[in-house]
């Protein structure tokens, strides 16, 4: 064999190693065989379309941790793959990783793709994380999805972030103090927005007027 | 024929013999031209260290390797690429994680409880990664974790078998597996 025969096959060695190797993170060894044979591709395919991989193994990781079938870790992670790829989607290539992974839980409950392509065209020089977690977070809660997009979206434009998770949390206690999900956000929004309910001293939507 | 044609290439050949004996006139300003020319060429400079080793690198080589050091300096690649491929990657670049860590505090009530664990995407879900303090009587738990931003699913493991979401925190879009998860989302504040 001739020393140049020899490179070549070394090298075609080390790639298939070092694919092997991109395909099989160490962490997934904690998987049982069946279930990491279903999730090790799902993670290269995410690494090849530039989504979160992290996203996957640690999903994947959480089902472990807490015994899950494999039927449902495998579930889980395809489906979370689908929504980070719905995520990058609406929110284009440039979108970072923490911005994904809040896209994709808020398309997990069903919130529009739309809703977050309007996002990032209301705050587009701003992160979305936050926005996009408030989001989900509220519909989590029981706010509907569309209402949770709308709210979120009448706010984009002026809230920062921590008035935003300061509007979710006022959201959350309303709830808890037995407020409809969704008249809790829709409250919020009012009193976000600087408006004023309907007829003074009366509940906007069933709720008590909040005090400044 | 032929004679005549041998009369004409002899009397062309005289020629231009006669006219390459001929003395050959050039330009008195001749010597002087090109001698200004030579004078005005920049001085030959004697080849430098760096000319040198430039030289060195382009200069080709021909080296013979036995199969068997092929294959080991091969083989050293690969485990090169191997295990810097195995490593896995960090949820966020060092640098980035160095300059955005925002300390997080996890609190949790459990005055039965003999120990409690924080485990979530931060810590690879590793029950003996992040244990909590008590740091109150009635039996506050907490710990404190430094995270990059993100949105992480967590839980508190209670006595090393009960799953426990965080009460105070958002709750995971669903409980997939079987237990529930909390949330908590890292950016421009909590």
């Amino acid at each position: 064999m001739t020393p140049l025969r020899t490179f070549a096959l070394a090298a075609a060695l080390a790639g298939l190693l070092a694919a092997r190797a991109v395909a099989q993170d160490p962490r997934l060894e904690r998987l049982d065989p069946d279930t990491r044979a279903a999730v090790a591709p799902l993670v290269d395919a995410a690494r090849q379309a530039g989504l979160p991989a992290e996203a996957l193994i640690d999903r994947a990781l959480e089902g472990a941790a807490k015994g899950a079938p494999a039927p449902r870790i495998i579930a889980a992670v395809t489906t979370l793959l689908a929504d980070l790829r719905g995520a990058r989607a609406a929110l284009g290539t440039a979108a970072t990783t923490p911005e994904l992974e809040a896209g994709a839980s808020a398309i997990h409950l069903a919130v529009r793709s739309a809703a977050l392509v309007r996002l990032r065209a209301v705050r587009s020089r701003q992160s979305l994380t936050i926005a996009l977690s408030v989001m989900a977070d509220l519909t989590a809660r029981g706010v509907p999805a569309d209402s949770a997009a709308a709210a979120v979206l009448a706010l984009a434009g002026s809230l920062r972030d921590d008035e935003f998770l300061a509007f979710r949390r006022n959201v959350e206690r309303d709830i808890e103090l037995g407020a409809p999900p969704a008249a809790a956000a829709a409250a919020s929004v009012r009193l976000n927005a600087g408006g004023l309910p309907t007829s003074p001293g009366t509940p906007a939507s069933g709720m008590p007027p909040r005090r400044p | 024929m032929f004679e005549h044609d041998d009369d004409i290439s002899n009397d062309v050949t005289a020629r231009i013999a006669a006219s390459l004996k001929s003395p050959v006139r050039l330009d008195p300003a001749f010597d002087a031209r090109v001698m200004a020319r030579v004078a005005a060429l920049p001085a030959h400079r004697p080849a430098g260290p760096l000319d040198r080793t430039w030289s060195w690198l382009r200069r080709p080589r021909s080296f013979a390797v036995s199969p068997l050091a092929g294959l080991a300096a091969a083989a050293g690649v690969a485990a090169i690429v191997f295990f810097a491929a195995r490593a896995p990657a960090p949820r966020t670049s060092e640098a980035a994680v160095a300059l955005d860590r925002t300390p997080v505090e996890f609190l949790l009530v459990a005055p039965r409880a003999s120990s409690v664990m924080l485990v979530g995407d931060f810590n690879d879900w590793t029950r003996s990664a992040t244990p909590l303090r008590t740091i109150a009587a009635g039996g506050l738990w907490s710990v404190t974790v430094p995270l990059a931003p993100g949105r992480y699913r967590y839980a508190f493991v209670v006595d090393g078998k009960r799953w426990e979401p965080d009460p105070s925190a958002p709750p995971a879009p669903d409980d997939e597996f079987g237990s529930p998860a909390s949330v908590v989302t890292v950016g421009g504040g909590l």
